[in-house]
């Protein structure tokens, strides 16, 4: 975690003012709700978690917040604009995430990926890349000084040329970090960036939340390590069945007696949902 | 317009014809994805089966004694032909990149076509085919033939049989669970491997009957006629909506209705009058293809298939 | 030689020699084979001069002999080189003796099939004289003491191909240290000029033994020096000094008309530009197949589209509209309308499922066809003369050089083919400029990022369906490019020639194996492809009829045992084996499953 002089991203507003809005959010498929009346603000400058026993609607939430599903009901704005329902578009807008299952490109080398990150900011078309021009050579070059650092961020810099696929699985978890952040996002969504990592490796990734967070980017991340999220974020939301239970910071959370019980099950219930379409993936 | 009952009826016929084949399709796309290139050569080699079987008989057979013979042949031919290519070529690529597979269905259909053009005796040239014995009968001012009455019984008890198949028998129901969910299907203990062939299987038995079909209409097949004829079924199947057998089936009624009424329907349009001619036909049904492409993608009876991420 | 300490878990130590014999003594018998079979080739095979090549001349070798001649004479200089002679050491990086292995074993089937050729077509073995047998048993000989060779190089277990894998596959080299650059820039252009005079060689091959022999030793003189790792040193070489490379190659490519001076010479450079149409073609299709990940079945369609525009305002007559423009317009609106084309096609398709493509591809293949064999005044409007197409195009004529007839460039005589294989040479240029640099950018970026995994890629911010479109309009673009060129070189053009298979190149199968048996998403995996395949076809026309067949098992064979292609691409060749390779992930994701996502 080299400290860097681009502390702050270009699109981050000041600190506390809201970021991401989802009023009442709904989704349902079918007959089957699978999120219902959800609302969560996420400010600049906060570390967000979202938690929930398995089936309880949260990756349906994020696809929401994404622009994989269109909600049924409710909005979802980024910066006071609604967000438009395509993937491409929410990351343009601002909002950069990585997967809970990795999703690297596989067959690229490590900068490459982070270069793919930079996509939404930089713009030469084909026919300047087919000229190469001093516009082109210089965005070129800017691009990669840019994907060096982010590299050197998460502390890939020296596997630069190596294929992606060649990584470590904790290191795969940081280029997607490396990767997300290159699209200079205002808010990070981290889809379960602990799933089978061990304690040391969840400390690291607990450490480099927090350098992003100081770099200026809110984030927003589903988890299922209760310890993790309560370390880390500044407020928690708890989704259960689909609905929000309870919101508040870590001590709050850990008191509600009714997060106990949606996580410890109490008998003939909390099974009701676990065939939500999340499961499919 | 009293050409219009005709154009329908023999619409229907060749739509028939094509839900048999392009049933195939839906099956295997359904279960592993693949769009089998080669489900037009196995359509072929069909009919390419009855046919030996036929010359087998001698010409004294009656043809009421020939057609199940000949039927039995067509669906041997085709089975075998492609429980072996699903074995030898498809089946070491399951885990490769998706382009894999595709590249080697069109070596199979390539050099499945050139056995036959190469191999089977004066197939370089179309070979004459049995026809069926009555007929022609008129009804209602429409000409049927004995052939299109068999195409009709053949398409009617086949739909049948595979909708009780995959409703009602256990390999069906795993077909139905493969084709869902692989990974979980094989957790459950279903033999994918066994399930994927058995598809493959399926499917060549209904181009096989297919094949018989075409060559007792037509009067006559050729080594390459499972080219265009796969390709329509194919258009068919993705019409109907890929994955769902009884798609295949409408889309096929659909297509051929559309290739026949073409013919006469575009006439009537002010200034068309030179694109009605048959040879437009299958124009018109690739742009129904696009069409419905670009309306509805996931075809008339398919489901949306939601993002997955 | 016998390292007991393997890096690789897979790679077990280096299994004995086939033939148990001392060193010393293996080496003794190789090289008297390899000589023995070089000189045997100046002596007479047989005793009739009707077998073509005249092989009855003892003291001056003929056709095949030349080729046994060099396969001798490789196998003993990897042999030298194996044996530690000073000065050569360096030749064999990746080991000598499995490389000698593969060379004796070429050597000796060059040798054995002219024998059996001879014995065939004159009938009998009684044709063949003593030389013949002497050469036969020679090279057997150097076989023999090859195989008693110790084995180098890596040995895996467990692998189907059995015999082949005999000679041991190349131990993973480290980077080497430069050499001086005058040396590195004598052997890039060493290296051009050798593959200009094989290539040159080849073409001029003037009956089919003689190329079917330049082939079977060609193959495993290719195969030789990648396992002795020098096709591996002149990458990096080439790599140090890519403008040069690059620059050189093309002049090579442009010095090929002038390498043909006998009188099949315009039949030649007739041949040289066809290939240089069909792999131009092949390189635009690799952008869409290669790196985007889509599959095109009617590329040739799209081919088809800029020879018909060109062709019609060519000012052929009995065309629709009796206009002439200039031919840089000509080709740039051939490329334009075939790009516009593939924007209507794909802009329907490509926002459905990858699948679908292919077959709307197939399919517009197909129906280009039809409509244009309408477009004949009696089934349609009249504007491509229909089934009888266009005829009579008139030769180019750019800034008063005319392509019709010869021109005298000093003691060159450079006919009309050849004119044309120089234009082609230039589109080529362009379009494997346009390939090359779109690939290595932000483009070609997002092109692979969408092949390796759309919804990664999307959530990237890449516009996965515009990016697509990008690729399949470009593909078809350059396509019509090349097709304006394809119809002047012919003079006419018919609706037959754009078919998904035929015996005869362009067509959308030959084009798909040529990018796909020669590499995805390379520059030169295309470029090979298309010159063997096209080459193939010409050359051995004995097996016109069975020349579809053994296209459609080596596609299926290529999938399943080399799916990389000749030329694999570093990422392509990773991506197909990667249960092969330790460390690779698990790989849950059969990609079959992203084709739905």
């Amino acid at each position: 975690m080299t400290d860097t002089t681009t502390a702050t991203v270009d699109n981050a507003p000041a600190p506390g003012t809201p970021l991401l809005q989802a009023s009442n959010v709904v989704m349902r498929f079918g007959g089957l709700t699978a999120v219902n009346d959800v609302s969560l603000t996420v400010n600049s400058g906060e570390i967000i978690g979202l938690i929930g026993p398995n089936g309880a609607g949260k990756t349906t939430f994020f696809n929401c917040l994404t622009g994989l599903y269109v909600p049924t009901e409710g909005t979802v704005t980024y910066q006071g604009k609604t967000l438009p329902p395509k993937p491409h578009k929410v990351t343009q807008a601002g909002m950069a995430r990585t997967f809970q299952n990795i999703r690297l490109f596989h067959n690229m080398t490590v900068l490459e990926n982070v270069l793919v990150g930079r996509h939404t900011r930089t713009k030469e078309g084909l026919i300047s890349a087919i000229l190469r021009g001093p516009g082109y050579r210089r965005e070129e070059a800017e691009s990669r000084a840019k994907a060096m650092e982010y590299l050197d961020f998460v502390g890939l810099a020296n596997k630069a040329g190596t294929l992606a696929r060649n990584l470590p699985y904790g290191e795969q978890r940081k280029l997607e970090v490396a990767r997300a952040l290159a699209s200079e996002p205002g808010l990070l969504l981290l889809d379960e960036p602990t799933a089978g990592m061990n304690p040391q490796e969840t400390r690291a990734t607990e450490e480099l939340v927090f350098a992003v967070r100081d770099r200026g980017v809110a984030v927003l991340v589903i988890e299922h390590d209760m310890r993790f999220i309560f370390n880390l974020c500044d407020r928690v939301a708890v989704l259960v069945q689909g609905q929000k239970l309870v919101e508040g910071d870590a001590a709050t959370v850990q008191g509600d007696e009714r997060v106990v019980a949606a996580y410890l099950g109490t008998p003939y219930e909390g099974n009701a949902d676990s065939t939500t379409p999340e499961e499919n993936q | 317009m009293h050409e219009l009952p005709q154009n329908l009826v023999n619409g229907l016929l060749l739509g028939a014809t094509y839900g048999l084949i392009a049933v195939g399709y839906t099956i295997v796309y359904g279960i592993v994805q693949l769009i089998n290139f080669a489900h037009g050569e196995i359509f072929m080699t069909g009919a390419f089966g009855a046919l030996s079987v036929y010359l087998g008989l001698g010409s004294g057979t009656s043809m009421w004694i020939a057609i199940p013979l000949m039927l039995i042949g067509a669906i041997v031919t085709s089975t075998v032909i492609a429980v072996l290519t699903e074995r030898l070529a498809y089946r070491p690529l399951r885990n490769a990149p998706r382009l894999a597979p595709l590249i080697t269905a069109i070596g199979v259909s390539i050099t499945l076509q050139q056995l036959v053009w190469g191999f089977y005796p004066s197939a370089k040239s179309p070979r004459v085919f049995p026809s069926l014995p009555g007929g022609p009968f008129h009804i209602g001012g429409v000409l049927i033939q004995s052939a299109d009455i068999f195409v009709v019984v053949a398409a009617v008890i086949s739909t049948l049989f595979l909708a009780y198949f995959v409703r009602s028998t256990r390999t069906g129901r795993a077909m139905q669970a493969t084709a869902q969910d692989p990974d979980t299907a094989k957790l459950m203990g279903i033999n994918t491997d066994r399930v994927i062939v058995i598809a493959f299987a399926l499917g060549a038995g209904f181009a096989g009957i297919a094949g018989v079909a075409w060559g007792l209409r037509y009067g006559e097949i050729k080594f390459d006629m499972g080219f265009l004829t796969g390709l329509y079924a194919f258009t068919a199947a993705v019409l109907g909506g890929i994955g769902n057998i009884y798609g295949a089936m409408l889309g096929g009624l659909v297509l051929g209705l559309v290739q026949n009424l073409t013919a006469i329907y575009i006439a009537d349009i002010p200034g068309m009058s030179q694109f009605s001619s048959q040879s437009w036909s299958s124009v018109w049904a690739f742009v129904i293809l696009i069409l419905v492409l670009m309306v509805r993608p996931q075809g008339l009876l398919g489901e949306r298939v939601a993002d997955r991420a | 030689m016998t390292d007991t300490l393997q890096i690789r878990p897979e790679a077990a130590a280096a299994p004995k020699p086939a033939i148990p014999l001392p060193t010393a003594a293996a080496r003794a018998v190789t090289a008297a084979g390899a000589v023995l079979t070089a000189a045997a080739a100046f002596l007479s095979w047989t005793y009739s001069s009707q077998f073509p090549g005249d092989l009855t001349v003892t003291g001056y070798p003929g056709g095949l002999q030349w080729i046994t001649f060099t396969g001798g004479l490789l196998t003993l200089l990897y042999l030298l080189v194996g044996y530690g002679t000073p000065g050569l050491r360096g030749l064999a990086p990746g080991g000598a003796e499995g490389t000698t292995v593969i060379l004796a074993v070429g050597a000796a089937a060059t040798t054995w099939f002219t024998l059996i050729a001879i014995s065939v077509e004159l009938g009998g073995l009684a044709n063949l004289t003593t030389g013949g047998w002497i050469a036969g048993i020679a090279s057997l000989l150097a076989v023999v003491g090859a195989l008693g060779l110790p084995r180098d190089g890596q040995h895996p277990r467990g692998h189907g191909l059995g015999v082949l894998l005999y000679p041991g596959k190349r131990p993973d080299l480290r980077p080497a240290r430069p050499l001086h650059a005058a040396v590195e820039v004598v052997a890039v252009l060493l290296t051009l000029a050798a593959a200009l005079g094989v290539f040159a060689y080849g073409v001029d091959t003037s009956y089919p033994e003689l190329f079917a022999g330049f082939l079977i030793l060609a193959g495993f003189a290719a195969w030789a020096l990648n396992r002795s790792g020098d096709f591996g040193r002149l990458g990096e070489i080439m790599q140090r000094h890519r403008v040069l490379a690059s620059v050189g190659a093309f002049v090579a490519a442009g010095l090929f008309p002038f390498t043909q001076t006998s009188s099949n010479a315009e039949a030649n450079a007739n041949l040289g530009v066809s290939i240089l149409i069909f792999a131009a073609t092949a390189l635009g299709l690799n952008i869409v197949v290669g790196l985007a990940g889509l599959l095109d079945l009617g590329y040739v369609a799209f081919l088809g589209v800029g020879a018909y525009t060109a062709a019609l305002v060519s000012g052929a007559a009995g065309t629709a509209f009796n206009v002439q423009i200039p031919f840089w317009a000509a080709a740039l609106l051939g490329a334009a309308v075939s790009g516009i084309f593939g924007v209507l096609l794909g802009a329907p398709t490509l926002r459905v499922r990858g699948d679908y493509l292919a077959i709307v591809t197939l399919g517009f293949g197909e129906i280009f066809r039809i409509v244009v064999q309408n477009l004949d005044g009696t089934s349609g409007p009249n504007v491509t003369n229909g089934a009888i197409g266009i005829s009579n195009v008139p030769d180019l004529n750019i800034f008063g050089f005319d392509f019709g007839s010869a021109h005298d460039f000093g003691p060159f005589s450079i006919g009309r083919f050849a004119n044309y294989f120089e234009l082609m040479l230039l589109f080529t240029a362009i379009i494997v400029l346009v390939f090359a640099r779109s690939a290595d950018s932000r483009i070609g970026r997002a092109w692979v990022a969408i092949r390796e995994d759309e919804t990664a890629a999307t959530a990237m911010g890449i516009n996965g369906f515009r990016f697509k479109l990008l690729a399949f309009a470009l593909g078809a673009t350059l396509a019509g490019l090349a097709g304006t060129v394809f119809v002047h070189v012919n003079y006419s053009i018919v609706p037959d020639t754009f078919q998904f298979a035929g015996p005869t190149p362009p067509n959308s199968a030959f084009l798909l194996a040529a990018v796909v048996i020669g590499g995805m998403g390379t520059v030169s995996g295309p470029l090979v492809g298309a010159s063997l395949f096209f080459l193939l076809q010409a050359k051995l026309s004995f097996l016109h009829d069975y020349q579809l067949l053994l296209f459609g098992i080596t596609l299926i064979l290529f999938m399943r045992f080399r799916p990389e292609g000749i030329i694999p691409n570093r990422r392509r060749q990773l991506e197909f084996h990667e249960s092969q390779t330790e460390g690779g992930q698990e790989g849950p994701t059969p990609e079959l499953r992203t084709a739905e996502a």
